[in-house]
């Protein structure tokens, strides 16, 4: 008899439970999404560990595989390079990005299209780091020195110091994951000026910038690639929205806000016109060149 | 009534024909139950296999994909990674065999289907174990011995079946990109960073190698062909139920039907009776001859009491 009850009220169970909730899956192809998790800010992690510890890694998976019911196969990465080769290639159905990855995204044709904001506002402002001792002024003074920067798809790392030091020939380029490294390279003299970002205190006595880029480096966003644009993927963002306390904190995840893709339109025609230059390779001599798109209004900065 | 008094309900109270019906349908429903119960063990015990064999297919597989990125492709590919320019991770055995993986799943049949190599301590963090991985790969370090762990997971989507192999650091060449940041490529400590997926030992077990293929879609196909089994059994012993009662009808009920009309005349006038089917050789023909030599010793009798009636009157 009690057998009989309970088995009753699995069935009840089921079939009423089952109801409310869409039973649609939104997932990219092969019936996975594929997530790609590189954070909202650009440069700040020490270490790859850092993107995420790994409980706040497992939660984000679940919460991702209740909200979209596909297999989610979530990357965190660290390298902006990388990340911008998964976009490019079309490799991510998925991500949580930083601003510089985020313009890049919007430029993939067809590609990317933006869905909620994350980070917080600061004030950040791409800038070129130097050590005072070294008696460099002026951006002119930077030719035939060397440079550091955070990997190819940064924003404040990347395009941004790039697009400012236009004309310059440096001797050598060399990358590191997080501005604290290039910090790092520079007190050790491994380089002469490093990109650096303007809401970070440099922390070390010595140090002085030596350019401000005008933009304000805008938030980060999660990107949903086309055909996930194209479905219905409104439950799915309703379930994160509803359950944003089990996303890592450290994303900014802004329920129900989408992001101000205005804000962004000059730094996207810096991150395409860049993106068409020859760009540097890692310990090769470097001569920024390349066409500047007309429409990018005046470069701005003191000194 | 014990079991075996009730399949033969009241005997006598009916026509034999719905007496053996009654009879046939119990025994028949009663063997079609045990069949499926004992085909259904079968059946399921052939599905675990056919999921197993598929899943361990799937996994030669795959380590056929990382043998020949270690053998062919990485000879060609390693010395670009030397230099600080982009990491070409299509050098690195793990990365090929996740990708031909994802590209299998791209066509919908194999949609279900997943490999995954995950770790302790990941050079992707996209390979981290959760804490399921990390119990299987607990275990096959614990136990060195163990080759292969497998069993059913359930998944938020549904019960999957997996099988898992352990992930050993086999080779000092390994180590090169998994011991230390200093010893590994430039460009892999820029695409991945220095701080994991550093650490191993040789003939360590780092990981484990999981593929899950799907179970749902077997047992399926084993519950239908159950049920057509036993839809098929059903009808092969109801048309055995119909032509043994022909039979039945045909061998015995009408020859004693025939044979009770006979006796019944033959109760009247003897004489005109003929019981032809004395002639069989089965006990239907030993009726009729009782009943023709019963027959005629009426017959007799009657002959002599009206005889005797003759003499008296
Ligand atoms: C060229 C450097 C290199 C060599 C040599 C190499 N690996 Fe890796 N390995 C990597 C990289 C890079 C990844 C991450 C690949 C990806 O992004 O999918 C990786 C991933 C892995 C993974 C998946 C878990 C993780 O760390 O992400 C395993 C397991 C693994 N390697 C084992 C081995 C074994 C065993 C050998 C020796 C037969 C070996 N590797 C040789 C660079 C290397």
């Amino acid at each position: 008899m009690n057998r009989w009850l309970s088995l009753l009220a699995l069935l009840l169970t089921s079939a009423c439970g089952g109801a409310p909730r869409s039973d649609v899956s939104l997932c990219g192809p092969g019936g996975r999404l594929r997530v790609g998790l590189v954070g909202a800010q650009e440069g700040q992690l020490e270490s790859a560990a850092g993107v995420l510890a790994d409980r706040e890694q497992f939660r984000l998976r679940e919460l991702l595989t209740v909200a979209s019911r596909c297999e989610v196969q979530l990357e965190p990465v660290v390298s902006p390079e990388q990340a911008r080769l998964r976009l490019k290639s079309g490799g991510w159905d998925l991500a949580f990005l930083p601003p510089g990855l985020t313009a890049f995204a919007l430029e993939q044709n067809g590609g990317y299209g933006l869905v909620r904001q994350l980070g917080r506002r600061g004030n950040s402002k791409s800038q070129l780091l130097v050590k005072a001792s070294r008696g460099l002024t002026s951006r002119a003074d930077l030719r035939g020195q060397r440079l550091g920067l955070l990997p190819r798809g940064s924003l404040s790392g990347f395009y941004l110091p790039l697009f400012n030091l236009h004309g310059l020939r440096f001797s050598e380029v060399q990358y590191a994951l997080s501005f604290a490294r290039l910090r790092e390279m520079l007190n050790d003299d491994k380089v002469d000026v490093i990109a650096w970002d303007g809401a970070i205190p440099h922390g070390m006595e010595g140090f002085e910038v030596l350019h401000e880029d005008s933009h304000l480096i805008p938030l980060g966003a999660l990107a949903l690639s086309q055909p996930l644009l194209q479905a219905d993927h409104q439950p799915f963002l309703h379930q994160l929205d509803e359950n944003v306390t089990q996303l890592p904190r450290s994303l900014g995840y802004a329920s129900g806000v989408l992001p101000e893709p205005y804000a962004l339109q000059e730094l996207r025609a810096i991150v395409a016109a860049v993106e068409g230059w020859s760009l540097p390779q890692g310990g090769q001599a470097y001569t920024v060149y390349g066409a500047k798109s007309a429409t990018i209004a005046g470069q701005g900065g003191k000194r | 009534m014990s079991p075996i008094k009730r399949l033969f309900p009241e005997p006598g109270r009916r026509p034999l024909r719905q007496q053996l019906a009654i009879t046939l349908t119990a025994i028949l429903t009663l063997s079609i139950l045990v069949a499926v119960l004992l085909l259904n063990l079968l059946f399921g015990w052939q599905a675990r296999e056919l999921i197993d064999q598929r899943a361990a297919f799937f996994m030669d597989a795959m380590l056929s994909v990382r043998a020949y990125t270690s053998k062919k492709v990485n000879p060609i590919v390693a010395p670009l990674n030397q230099g600080a320019g982009l990491f070409r991770p299509e050098a690195v055995p793990s990365f090929s065999a996740q990708t031909v993986a994802g590209l299998l799943k791209d066509n919908p049949d194999y949609r279900e289907y997943s490999y995954r190599e995950a770790a302790l301590n990941p050079t992707n963090l996209r390979d981290k174990a959760d804490s399921f991985e990390t119990g299987i790969i607990e275990k096959f370090r614990r136990d060195p011995s163990l080759k292969r762990q497998s069993g059913s997971k359930a998944t938020p989507l549904g019960v999957v079946h997996f099988v898992a192999q352990p992930i050993k650091v086999s080779k000092e060449s390994c180590l090169v990109c998994h011991s230390t940041p200093q010893r590994a490529p430039t460009s892999q400590l820029l695409a991945y960073g220095d701080s994991s997926g550093f650490g191993w030992k040789l003939n360590e077990i780092v990981g484990t190698q999981i593929v899950t293929v799907p179970q749902k879609a077997v047992f399926a196909a084993k519950d239908r062909s159950l049920i057509a089994t036993a839809v098929l059994m059903t009808l092969a012993f109801a048309g055995v139920g119909v032509i043994t009662n022909l039979v039945l009808n045909q061998l015995i009920l009408r020859p004693m039907r025939e044979i009770s009309r006979k006796a019944e005349e033959a109760s009247v006038i003897p004489a005109t009776v003929n019981f032809e089917e004395r002639e069989r050789r089965d006990e239907i023909g030993l009726l009729a001859r009782s009943f023709e030599r019963m027959k005629q010793s009426l017959a007799i009798s009657m002959q002599m009491l009206k005889d005797r009636k003759g003499q008296g009157g």
